[in-house]
Parts: structure tokens; sequence; C-alpha cells
């Protein structure tokens, strides 16, 4: 038989308005699942961008001018879209003080009703000799370079292509392409391209079905040497070549973060609003409990029981319930992030997954938001109730 | 030195700025294992003067001497422990909580005392069984008698083994037959135990039963 404790006597003490306890759980679950579904909305996209920007492994993107917003939509939300320059501007970025490294990409978008082609897709074509953004990713995934006529596909492509197989052969712009792997998942908009050897560019562009000519690339990524400011270097670049616009790793994705800050500011907003009505109702019901159980309160205080044995029991009660409610909230708000993600064009475009170790500290602070609260809104009642006078209490009927 | 010694206490309230007087400069020894009665009319400060020996009321004035300790001074902590170690409360109306089944409240002051009892479970029947309703242990409240109630209160003001059981009016709502079985309970427990019992009873026939026999009225307390 269990022993009594003031563990058991709180869980009963919990049981006893069942509806009640129900409507407390409810209402923390309720806001620790908002605040679960803000913080892993605003962390997934946020770090989906620092993800991306940090897997290209450029310090500064160089791409035409006004288009940088193209380039963000082509490298981070897997948009398509095509820009391009001339290739000399290649020449004018490595007299630039402070580069270290560079490598460019031409990007193309498939088109749609072309007889044989495969379904529309985007297809970077990169110098492997210069590469330092897809041959890491090669190496992961072939362990080999690509040779003329080869091509892998992003890890996004392949499912959206549906190549369960590698070895199949495909039509782009009439010209016959072996996929030869599927490239590891790396986060980035480049997962839903097709990559090939800037060689082939050349029957691409022979075919006339596409619109890129010549001599012409989309973008530059470059590295830069140690102790050079990337802001700085890009700041020169932009007076220096007028034709281009500069992008820091650290400011890519700019369109997203303001966006996402106003977003936050409304998730900020709200929450602290349900914050503030769940504190309220954990008040209301104890102080209504402190009354209803007032009688109580004084008889275990004169068998014996301290005001802090009293504080105990209560926080027992409350801990319990902001426990179970906060739980319940971090699995309701997980679940309801997982289904919603897909609603917002945000999460929609870009890798927004979050790794274990984010979910785990997410879960964790809703447990900690979720039961801090619950303990705030019920510590006035606590202190009231530890404070009666046994005999006044004892003596009220 | 008696073992409780009780000197000029007194006990006033104030309501609605007018001096109210709950006890007034009471003194009595009272020796160990006495049984003593405390009639009076209502408001007459037999619950207050049992609630100040009790230690969960504060006196205005005056001092109760334990044992040579006075616990008037005692903090809020010592006083609690005072309270679950040498005390044992019976009310005048049915004080056991409605969650717990009568086993569970005959062992609730052990949790605010622990280390006191080591076999919970054979401790609450033993008690039980000795107020004769052994084959209620896990009856709830709602499933007790009146009479019922009252000997689970007594089983559970007698866990810790107490000095002391103040019985306020504990027989206050039973009907005689009960009421009967309930005082003679007491004396048992009086005798067989050595427990001291200050009764406090408003039924001139219940307390004629004790040993020592007072009266209060409007505060003060006269020998009988």
């Amino acid at each position: 038989m269990a022993q009594i404790s003031f563990f058991s006597v709180a869980l009963k003490n919990l049981k006893r308005k069942t509806f009640r306890t129900g409507v407390l759980v409810f209402a923390i679950a309720l806001l620790v699942s908002l605040l679960i579904f803000a913080i892993s909305f605003t962390v997934s996209v946020a770090s989906s961008l620092k993800k991306s920007a940090d897997r290209l492994g450029a310090d500064l993107v160089v791409v035409p001018v006004g288009a940088r917003g193209f380039a963000e939509e082509f490298l981070l939300e897997s948009k398509n879209t095509s820009f391009y320059m001339p290739i000399s501007i290649i020449e004018k970025v490595w007299e630039i003080e402070g580069i270290e490294a560079l490598t460019y990409h031409t990007y193309l978008s498939s088109i749609s009703g072309l007889c044989c082609d495969i379904m529309p897709t985007r297809i970077v074509a990169y110098n492997p000799k210069t590469d330092f953004i897809i041959n890491p990713w090669l190496q992961e995934s072939l362990g080999r370079p690509l040779q003329l006529g080869e091509s892998i596909a992003g890890f996004g492509t392949s499912e959206n292509l549906g190549l369960g197989l590698l070895d199949i052969e495909a039509t782009i712009f009439d010209n016959r392409f072996k996929i030869v792997g599927v490239l590891e998942q790396t986060g980035t908009g480049l997962d839903h391209a097709l990559f090939m050897t800037e060689d082939n560019l050349k029957n691409i562009i022979e075919s006339g079905k596409s619109p890129l000519k010549k001599g012409e690339i989309s973008i530059i990524f470059t590295k830069l040497k140690k102790g050079y400011d990337p802001d700085f270097v890009g700041r020169v670049l932009e007076g220096e070549i007028p034709e281009v616009d500069v992008v820091a790793r650290s400011d890519m994705g700019e369109k997203f973060i303001n966006t996402l800050a106003d977003i936050n500011k409304i998730f900020l907003l709200t929450t602290i609003l349900a914050s503030v009505l769940t504190t309220f109702l954990v008040w209301a019901i104890f102080s209504a409990i402190a009354n209803e159980r007032s009688k109580e309160i004084g008889i275990m205080r004169a068998l014996g029981a301290k005001e802090s044995h009293i504080v105990r029991l209560y926080l027992i009660e409350v801990l319990v319930l902001g426990l179970l409610g906060s739980i319940i909230g971090v699995l309701a708000g997980t679940y309801l992030s997982a289904m919603l993600a897909g609603s917002f064009s945000l999460l929609k475009n870009i890798s927004a997954g979050l790794t274990v170790s984010q979910q785990s500290v997410i879960a964790m602070v809703g447990l900690l938001v979720g039961t801090t609260i619950c303990v705030t809104g019920a510590m006035m009642p606590i202190n009231r109730i530890k404070k009666m006078e046994p005999l006044l209490v004892i003596k009220e009927e | 030195m008696s073992f409780l010694h009780i000197e000029n206490l007194t006990k006033t309230y104030t309501v609605d700025h007018e001096t109210l007087m709950g006890v007034d400069n009471v003194s009595l020894s009272i020796n160990r294992g006495e049984f003593l009665s405390i009639v009076g009319h209502s408001g007459s400060g037999k619950t207050t003067l049992v609630s100040i020996i009790g230690g969960i009321l504060k006196p205005t004035a005056g001092r109760v001497l334990l044992e040579g300790v006075d616990i008037c001074t005692l903090d809020d902590s010592k006083l609690s422990e005072f309270r679950a170690k040498r005390i044992g409360f019976m009310f005048q109306f049915a004080s056991l909580l409605p969650i717990l089944t009568a086993k569970e409240n005959v062992l609730l002051p052990g949790i605010f005392n622990p280390g006191q009892i080591t076999d919970n479970d054979n401790t609450a029947r033993g008690l039980l069984e000795m107020v004769g309703i052994g084959e209620k242990l896990d009856s709830y409240p709602s499933q007790l008698s009146g009479g019922q109630q009252r000997r689970v209160a007594i089983a559970r003001a007698l866990l810790n083994n107490p000095d002391i059981i103040l019985a306020d009016e504990p027989t206050g709502d039973l009907d005689e037959e009960t009421e009967a079985e309930i005082m003679h309970l007491l004396e048992e427990i009086n005798k067989k135990q050595g427990v001291t019992i200050i009764l406090i009873t408003h039924n001139l026939g219940l307390a004629g039963k004790a040993q020592k026999k007072y009266r209060m009225s409007r505060g003060q307390l006269v020998d009988i």
C-alpha cells in the first residue's frame, strides 16, 4: 500500500476537482505550445539562413547589380531565377585586395514543355578547378569529380524528380546527361538543384533553348585572406566594380531577417499577453483554492505542519500542474510547428528543420517558462495560505 | 513544578476598534496524566484557552510552560514541532481531510513529523483497531458516520504519542450513545496510556467524568 507523503496529498488535491485542474493544465499547455511554435519558427528560419550561408563557405557573394534578391532566393529559398553578368568581372574581382580564393556558378532553369526534357528544375554549372563549394559535397557523396555529360542531383531534387535509382539518363535542353548520384542534404537552397561542370554549358548554349549566352556567369563566391573585414572588402568591391552587388556572409538573407524581426515582435507580444493571462488564471484559481481549503490548512497547522510544509504541499501541486501543462504544451507546440511548417512560405522555401539539440533547448525553455508562470501565479495565494491563523480558519464554517 | 503550568494568561481581540476579552488572566497547573474538563457557554473563552495551550494561538500576555519551557516564546517552526510531537488535537467538528482515507487521515501528522513512525500501515491499523474501526481503514470520511469520524480523529491525535490531547467539544454533534462511546475511549486512553486530556464541553454530565473540573465564564476560569 502506498505511503502517505506530501506528493500523494498534492496529487489527491489535484484529482479533487478534475475539471478545474484540466482547465489550468490546458491554459498552460496552450501558452507553452504558442511559445514553442514561436521559438521553433524563429530559430528554424534564423538558423537555416545561417547554416545555408555557412555551408556555402564564401565570405562574400558577388552578383550582378540589382540581382541580390534573386541570388538570395536561389541560394536560400530554392526559387528558380536567372541572372547573369560577364565572366570578365572575375578579373576585376581578383584585383581587389584581400581576395584569397574565388569561384563562380552559372545558374539555369530548365523549362517545362520542351520535348523529352525532365520536369522543370534548377541547374548549377560550376568550375571544377576553382570550386570550393560543390567539390567538398561531391567528395562526400560521389568520391570523385563529375565528368562531361554527368550530373549529380541535389538532395531535394532527387525527391522531386523521383530519382530512386542511380545512373539514370535525363535530357536537359536537348542534351543527354547521366545522373550519377545524389548529394547529401546541405541545408541550402542548392539542395533543389542539379549540378554539372561548366564544360557542359557549351552544348546547352548551342542548343539555343536556354537564355544563357556565351561568356556569362551568375554569381562569384570569394574567400578572403585572414584579417580582412568582409564588410570593408565588400564596400571596396562595390565601389570599384559598379556592375556588381556584394553580399557578406553575415548579411545573407537580410530580407528574411527583417521579416523575421517583425514576426518576432508579434510573437513576443502574443506570448507576453498569453503569459499575463495564464498567470492571472493561476492566481485566481489558487486564490479560490486558498479560500476553499483554509479549514483543512488550519487543521494541518494544528497537527504540526510548519509554514514551509504548507508551502511545500501547494508548491508540489503547482509544479505538477505546471510540468504537466508544459509537457503537453511542448508536445503540442512541436507537433504544431511540424504540421504548420508547410503553410508558411518562409519555412516552405528554406531548409527549416531544427536539430535535435535545438529542439531539446526549445523544449527546456518551454518547460521552464510554463512551470515558472504557474509558480509565479500561485505564489501570492500560497503565501496567503501559509500565513493563515490556524484557529481562525478552523473556526470558520 | 507541574507538568503544564499556565500563568496569568490573557488574550484580547480588537474588533472594530473595540477590545474584547477572550481569556482573562487565567492561571492553572496540570499534572502529567490528569483528565481535566472545562465547561462554559459559547464565547466564554474555552476554545481560545485550549488553542493557546496547543500553540495555535499566541496570547496577549502570560505564559504557558510545558515542563518548564514557555511555548509562547517559540517561533513558528519550533511551535509546529511542539504541536506535532507533544499535542493531539480533536476539534468540535469533523476535522478529517475528505480526500484522504481513514488510514491516511490517521497518518497525516506523520508527514509533518518525519521519522517518528516507522511502520505506517501497522501503526494506522493498530490505532484504528484500538478506537474500534479497524475495518474502515480504506474508507473516506464521506463513507463514515459522525461517530466513526470522531474515532478516526482520536486515532490521528494519538499517532505521535502525544503528552496532551486537547479535545474541543469532540462529541458536539453526536447522539448520546456515540457520545458515551467516545468519552469511554478518551477515559481509556487517559488511564492506559497516561495521556493528559483537557476536554472542553458544554455538557456537565461529560465534564463530571474528569478528575478536575473547571468552568469558564467571560474569559475567567473557576474551579468547580
